[in-house]
């Protein structure tokens, strides 16, 4: 039953380059959809893996940001085109890149990290709190079978039935709904303050997908704040369901060179070591986690 | 002739003048002077998928210590203006996994290991020393007497005698040539030189990080999980130019110019304060391919100044007062 271990995944697939903005959608409040041309990056990205990327040419902001795959674009025939990130506006890079236009240059370097590896289930869970929800639209369309990543691409044991839980400080910020239903994902919200769907915890309404669902074959993948992500893998491990939770530490290189995005993770024994989420995740099995 | 035409034929002029990159480090000889930092190149196996490895002049792997030792409790970087906080606290696996696991990958690329060390104590310093003397594939040591994120380290960094005493030490009970990196958070830093000149340093690699602090006022708290941290990035190089100047001028043996270096121009200002090879860091995370982009650029820079080899430039500061600044079209 258990996750197969995740193998570190070193930059090797990577490519660094400087690509130009194609667009900037503001999608809800404070986010954007931004895509960027790379048929390269494109072919090899898988779900669950991120990028770095900064501002073309600029000292400050300094160091790159992470921003997982939201999806690859494809062009009308069906080669590879771009990516696609959504962004929520946080500080000094995020608002600078909120005025980007098109024909503004990044630099980027991608595919990053693990991903969420791929199993045969029945019942997919996705569990997202705020930005959180980037790399689910990716791994649902695997899941579903309507489209595949990586080169080659890779075909991915389906699943029947994919149910996400979202929740966010209110309504507004709920981005990208409408594409979760286009897509066939069963969707739960919540927000804070009630103004959609569950007024309360995301976790609150993970509870009650996990009640009204009644296959033994099920898995719950996770992506918010870490407080978030430690709930679920509580009740994950309480219904002793496999859970992976996508961690969100703060990264100076995204590549394994720097040793600052560490978690604890757990070893033989009832040990811990600081691993690096960049090359040993961003994704871990939830009860290698030690919160 | 247009700048890029202008640009194009010094290059081509360089690959048929076959320029002399190469320098020496004391007893260390490099086949150019274009290194990377220790801490801010991991292992270098990371970077395989992104760097040609073989070209480097040398990659310094992160420091290790005798004992594992876990580093710092997070967050551990921050962002400050153009430059950036670390308080990693030499996260490694010990010299034991290091030489297991890390050096022979280290050992497959051509360009030289220098292994980073730091030791609590001068026995310890010694006894690394010791092991890796005997263990293959280490071109050179750099002896790590400047980490601010550690308590003990730091003293053979900003005590002279401390300083002689730990470098000769090393020095005598190895046969690989022996690298002193230094902090610049000191008084002095051409007294702590002179001190490593002293101890038969075979080169001098200046700087470390400048200690700082980052505050989030509305939650009342340190950034970092360790409070204070060592400050790289574009925002230090003015400092670190400053102390390789200053070094430079104190002692006779080489110096490694370290600190916000990120463009070939940049490189060739420290060449000309005064070091013999330099070590790109933060640069390594806004950018990822900045070494071999920097290395390509490196022979066109020196055929610009007119140079044949790289150690021609070196310490070619005059002591002139500054020139106005005339625009180029009245020349
Ligand atoms: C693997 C991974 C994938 C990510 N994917 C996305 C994504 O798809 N979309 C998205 O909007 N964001 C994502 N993030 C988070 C994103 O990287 C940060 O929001 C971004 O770095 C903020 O940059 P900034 O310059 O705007 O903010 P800054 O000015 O750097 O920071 C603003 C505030 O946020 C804090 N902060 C910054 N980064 C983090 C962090 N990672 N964790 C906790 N606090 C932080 C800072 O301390 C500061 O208080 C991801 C992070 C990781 C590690
Ligand atoms: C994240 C980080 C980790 C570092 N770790 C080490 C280390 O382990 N040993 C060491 O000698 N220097 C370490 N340094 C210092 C660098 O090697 C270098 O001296 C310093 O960052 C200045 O150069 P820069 O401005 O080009 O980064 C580290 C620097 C950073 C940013
Ligand atoms: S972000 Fe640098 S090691 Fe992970």
């Amino acid at each position: 039953m258990s996750n197969p271990p995740h193998s570190p995944h070193y930059a090797d697939q990577a490519i660094s380059c400087t690509v130009s903005v194609l667009e900037n959608l503001q999608i809800a409040r404070n986010t954007y959809r931004l895509r960027f041309e790379s048929p390269q990056m494109s072919r090899r990205f898988l779900p669950g893996q991120f990028l770095m990327l900064r501002l073309a040419g600029l000292q400050d902001p300094l160091l790159g940001r992470p921003l997982a795959l939201y999806d690859t674009v494809c062009k009308d025939d069906g080669t590879p085109r771009g990516i696609d990130v959504v962004y929520l506006v946080m500080g000094k890079m995020t608002s600078l890149l909120a005025e980007a236009s098109p024909g503004d240059k990044l630099s980027v370097w991608g595919p990053l990290g693990n991903g969420f590896y791929p199993q045969p289930v029945n019942h997919l869970i996705m569990v997202a709190g705020g930005v959180g929800y980037t790399p689910f639209p990716a791994v649902a369309r695997e899941h579903l079978g309507s489209r595949q990543y990586g080169q080659p691409a890779r075909t991915t044991p389906g699943a029947s039935r994919v149910s996400m839980c979202y929740g966010a400080r209110s309504a507004e910020f709920l981005a990208g709904i409408e594409n979760f239903s286009e897509i066939g994902v069963e969707l739960h919200l919540a927000t804070d303050n009630g103004s959609r769907g569950h007024h309360g915890l995301v976790t609150d309404v993970l509870e009650q997908v996990l009640e009204q669902s009644d296959s033994d074959s099920r898995r719950i993948l996770c992506c918010g704040p870490e407080p978030m992500m430690k709930r679920v893998a509580e009740i994950a491990e309480q219904q002793q369901i496999d859970c992976d939770v996508s961690l969100e530490t703060p990264m100076a290189c995204g590549i394994g060179i720097c040793f600052s995005c560490v978690a604890r993770v757990r070893e033989e024994a009832d040990g811990w070591d600081y691993k690096r989420t960049c090359v040993d995740g961003p994704v871990f099995d939830a009860r290698q986690i030690r919160w | 002739m247009t700048p890029e035409r202008a640009k194009e034929a010094v290059a081509n002029m360089c690959n048929e003048t076959g320029m002399d990159l190469s320098t020496q480090l004391g007893r260390l000889r490099l086949r150019n002077p274009i290194l990377v930092a220790s801490g801010t190149f991991g292992y270098a196996r990371e970077m395989k998928g992104l760097v040609d490895l073989n070209r480097l002049g040398a990659i310094v792997p992160k420091t290790i210590t005798q004992q594992p030792r876990l580093g710092n409790t997070p967050r551990r970087t921050v962002e400050t203006p153009a430059g950036m906080l670390n308080s990693i606290g030499l996260d490694n696996d010990g010299i034991d996994a290091f030489i297991l696991n890390h050096l022979p990958c280290l050992k497959q690329f051509e360009a030289a290991t220098i292994v980073s060390i730091a030791g609590r104590t001068e026995a310890e310093f010694i006894s690394m020393a010791q092991k890796l003397d005997q263990a293959e594939g280490v071109s050179a040591l750099e002896l790590n007497i400047s980490c601010p994120n550690v308590t003990g380290g730091v003293d053979f960094g900003t005590d002279p005698e401390a300083c002689r005493r730990v470098v000769q030490g090393v020095v005598r009970s190895c046969g690989v040539p022996v690298l002193a990196k230094l902090t610049p958070n000191v008084t002095d830093i051409a007294a702590i030189a002179q001190a490593a000149a002293a101890g038969g340093a075979d080169a001098i690699s200046v700087i470390n990080t400048l200690l700082g602090m980052a505050v989030n006022w509305r939650g009342r708290r340190p950034i970092l999980g360790n409070v204070m941290g060592g400050l790289s990035g574009p925002a230090i190089k003015p400092v670190a130019l400053r102390c390789v100047y200053q070094v430079a001028r104190a002692v006779d043996v080489p110096v490694v110019g370290i600190g916000g270096i990120s463009t070939i121009d940049d490189v060739m200002e420290f060449l000309v304060a005064g070091a013999s090879a330099i070590q790109l860091g933060t640069a390594n995370f806004s950018d990822p391919t900045v070494s071999t982009r920097i290395l390509d650029q490196l022979p066109a820079a020196l055929a610009e100044a007119g140079v044949s080899s790289a150690m021609e430039i070196v310490g070619t500061l005059e002591n002139k007062p500054p020139q106005p600044a005339v625009p180029d079209c009245c020349h």
